[in-house]
């Protein structure tokens, strides 16, 4: 047996209202190479950060052992100590620094007057490369590399620091196929130095071909461990699931006609990786009165998808129609006035507008209709804003409150009602329920039938399969950049659309 | 619920505007008991004059304030209006074509401001200090560094009047105030620059001009400047290269003070009044005390630093009291 590297006993953690980590306990050991494996809120993130000395020693209870000796991580610059190095999913680079400088961070040799060693660093940055077979020049400007590059500039840094233990925090999101193969030779490479790897992937296909190991997180624990030989990537998703689902829901006996909506090979480039799209070529239709949900993990490019459509990224080719008519949308006002509506998935950054009262909120895409001469006009802005005051039964002492001191739920709903009082036909809905508390969510998926039923055409988007599930009539499935299934609500479960989206064979 | 109807004084107290009110109110009593000259006819119309010049460009610099953008051009521009409406005026052409080619002048710094800044996307400090320097130099080549004098009577008019003894420039200011004031409150274009300075990604993804919300606001900055620079030329009877060197602080001072926020969203032509009558008490009244024009300098510069850590305080605690409210309704 080889040596275990790395043992964490029964860390937990907690944070206000939620245990992220409840007495998790794992082993890595010397050479091997491990993948963490488990749904958005698993827990695998906040364990990473343990160990990497985010969280620091004492924000948790357990044991951190390195060697079979416990240590106590306080800071990154601790983990490095013990030998663990972190490449984490969003890249921590200089843009306007070389490759060099980058490698180096933090470490620069300095000559005895303490001025930088500009050679020595170059030299120490060129071997680092070279040990990863990586042919790039040091002097080069990191914003001129590509996603691929800086990845692997990442990697060379990390390794500077001889780490015994490497975390690699979903390093393919923005990688294309080819890059990926590069990098899982890399991380062969360094398996047969000795190093051990922690994977953490979305894509599962790259977990089974490339782990030696495979454990499985659920609600902050580890529920199951598998050796290679073990793998069985149906059981995995039922272990990250939580339970086999064999009930399919229902079809529901609504009945749709007419078409309201259709795209037509939509291809958009990926908004940090300039070499690749990601999304190629994505068509759909949705009909009147019909609920799509769009699935995919993180990354597949749902959001970017529907921002394409709305004109709010831009977008390389495709066609878009709403009741049959062809329509550009070239910018969001656009889509409005085509008749399009898009509730983004953060309204703090790009939803409601914090230092306007829940009125002017809700009138923000209207002002054209309640004004006249440019002037708008009280009443009836008053009459719309009590309409959607009322029917979506918002909780405030008057729509003169600042919007900024509702809560999640209700805040939700004032973004509703400027979508509603466009009189949208098609509305998209990213993650319509993040960070909105239980009782509120229930009215959210009220209204959302509720305007179904009324004619409107609604795709939504969630990370939350049982949501998506139960809100849907029908699912398209994205998957690198294209569909990867489409079904009707009684052909799925969630080990049905979770499959489709992380798995090309099945 | 009743409690609010009572409390007249708390309704006023809430408002963005009271504290520099009082502010405004305090001061004077301390001048006036310090030198009673303050409060002789002659004095308060002088500091209603300069109350007036600055809160004509204060107007358009709050709506470029609110929308979250920063004009520090409006000195030079002042300068550019004022001289080419005076070189009009000199050349023979009506008073109201001199008027008109000065602010038209203006209305093109602003455009270039608001072009620049919007469309190829430079912070507006970096392109407003090259218009404020670049439109200097315009001036100089214009006037040869000359003051242009004199100027025909018919010119000088259109600020030297009163009416019923209040200053020709006091009553323009009132009128244009009021205009601004209606135009943030009450129209679609108003209600566009609340959304852009408070939010600027909302008010894309809903269907807002952001583009030309901003351009709009820099453009009537420059027509506010230069307006104000035409006036100045009226009443000195002379274009000066050199008239509105600074301008820039006073005016920024007034909006910042009169509880525009520096980052954007909030604000009100209200307050920018008050401010701009604070700003010209406090330099009418240094100088009453003999203070020195540069200690004055000083004072005006940290006043100005003061009045915005005020203003970040102010939403740092209101972010706090309402970061509390959302945990209880959770609770």
């Amino acid at each position: 047996m080889a040596k275990r590297r790395l043992c964490v006993k029964e860390i937990t953690k907690v944070f206000p209202g939620v245990v992220a980590l409840d007495r998790v306990s794992m082993e890595l050991f010397e050479g091997e190479i491990l993948s963490l494996v488990g749904e958005n809120g698993a827990g695998k993130s906040t364990l990473m950060k343990v160990l990497s000395g985010t969280y620091p020693y004492g924000s948790y209870e357990g044991q951190v052992m390195i060697d079979d000796e416990v240590v106590t991580i306080h800071n990154a610059q601790g983990a490095q100590r013990c030998g663990i190095g972190m490449i984490p999913q969003e890249l921590n680079i200089q843009l306007d620094m070389t490759a060099a400088e980058n490698i180096m961070l933090g470490h620069w040799p300095k000559q005895k007057n303490s001025l930088i060693d500009w050679k020595q660093l170059k030299e120490a940055a060129k071997t680092a490369l070279a040990e990863l077979n990586v042919d790039i020049d040091v002097n080069v400007q990191m914003r001129s590399l590509n996603a691929s590059m800086q990845q692997l500039v990442c990697i060379a840094r990390a390794l500077v620091q001889k780490p015994s233990i490497l975390i690699l925090d979903e390093p393919t999101a923005a990688l294309t196929l080819e890059e990926t193969e590069n990098l899982m030779k890399i991380i062969h490479k360094l398996k047969a130095n000795g190093i051990s790897c922690i994977y953490i992937s979305h894509k599962l296909d790259e977990v089974f071909e490339i782990s030696d190991r495979v454990i499985v997180m659920r609600n902050g624990c580890v529920v199951s461990d598998y050796q290679k030989q073990e793998i069985k990537p149906n059981q995995i998703i039922a272990d990250m699931i939580g339970r086999t689902v064999e009930t399919f829901y229902s079809q529901t006996d609504k009945a749709f006609s007419e078409e309201a909506f259709r795209v037509d090979k939509i291809v958009v480039p990926h908004p940090y990786a300039p070499n690749k799209n990601i999304i190629d070529g994505v068509s759909f239709q949705v009909r009147k009165g019909e609920i799509l949900g769009l699935a995919g993990l993180v990354g597949s490019g749902r959001s970017e998808l529907l921002r394409a459509i709305y004109g709010a990224l831009p977008k390389t080719s495709g066609d878009i129609y709403i009741d049959g008519k062809k329509c550009i949308n070239q910018d969001p006002r656009e889509a409005i006035q085509n008749g399009i509506f898009m509730v983004s998935e953060d309204r703090k950054f790009d939803g409601y507008v914090g230092s306007l009262k829940i009125r002017e909120n809700m009138t923000l895409s209207i002002l054209k209709k309640i004004s006249k001469y440019s002037f708008i006009k009280n009443n009836s802005e008053k009459e719309i804003v009590k309409k959607y005051f009322d029917y979506l039964k918002i909780k405030a002492p008057s729509a003169e409150t600042s919007i900024m001191s509702l809560s999640g739920g209700n805040q939700q709903k004032v973004i509703l009602s400027r979508a509603l009082a466009t009189n949208a036909k098609v509305l998209f809905l990213d993650e319509p329920t993040r960070g909105i508390d239980v009782g509120a969510k229930a009215e959210i998926y009220k209204i959302i039938n509720e305007l179904a039923e009324s004619g409107l055409s609604i795709i939504v988007i969630s990370s939350e399969m049982p949501e998506l599930i139960l809100l849907c009539d029908r699912f398209v499935v994205l998957r690198n950049g294209g569909i990867a299934g489409e079904f009707l609500k009684c052909e799925v479960n969630e080990q049905v659309l979770l499959e489709t989206a992380a798995l090309s064979i099945q | 619920m009743k409690k609010d109807q009572n409390s007249l004084f708390l309704k006023f107290w809430n408002k963005q505007e009271s504290g520099v009110l009082l502010a405004t109110i305090a001061f004077v009593i301390v001048v006036v008991c310090i030198n009673p000259v303050f409060i002789s006819k002659n004095n308060i119309l002088n500091v209603l004059r300069s109350s007036g010049y600055t809160l004509i460009t204060a107007l358009g610099m709050t709506l470029v304030f609110i929308s979250g953008g920063l004009d520090i051009s409006v000195g030079s521009t002042l300068a550019v209006g004022s001289t080419v409406s005076a070189m009009a005026a000199q050349g023979g052409l009506p008073v109201a074509v001199a008027v008109l080619f000065g602010c038209l002048a203006g209305l093109a710094i602003g455009m270039f401001n608001g072009f620049t800044i919007v469309r190829l996307k430079i912070p507006p400090l970096i392109v407003t200090l090259g218009t404020q320097y670049a439109g200097r130099g315009v001036v100089y080549i214009l006037t040869k560094g000359v003051a242009i004098y004199p100027l025909p009577k018919s010119f000088q008019a259109i600020e030297q009047t009163s009416v019923m003894s209040i200053p020709m420039i006091v009553v323009i200011g009132f009128i244009l105030a009021v205009i601004a004031h209606v135009m943030l409150s009450k129209t679609t274009f108003g209600r566009s620059v609340y959304a852009v300075g408070g939010n600027i990604e909302a008010a894309r993804l809903s269907g807002i001009r952001i583009k030309g919300t901003s351009i709009a606001t820099y453009a009537i900055t420059g027509v506010c400047a230069a307006f104000t620079g035409v006036m100045m030329a009226a009443r000195l009877g002379s274009g000066q290269a050199s008239s509105g060197e600074g301008f820039e602080m006073t005016v920024i001072a007034a909006v910042i003070i009169g509880g525009t926020s520096a980052t954007g969203g909030t604000g009100t032509i209200l307050g920018t009044a008050i401010g701009a009558v604070f700003m010209n008490v406090l330099e009418n009244s240094m100088t009453l005390m003999k203070i020195s024009v540069y200690w004055q300098k000083v004072v005006i510069g940290l006043i100005l630093i003061l009045a915005v850590i005020l203003d970040t305080s102010k939403r740092e605690r209101a972010m706090r009291s309402e970061m509390k409210g959302m945990g209880n309704k959770k609770a």
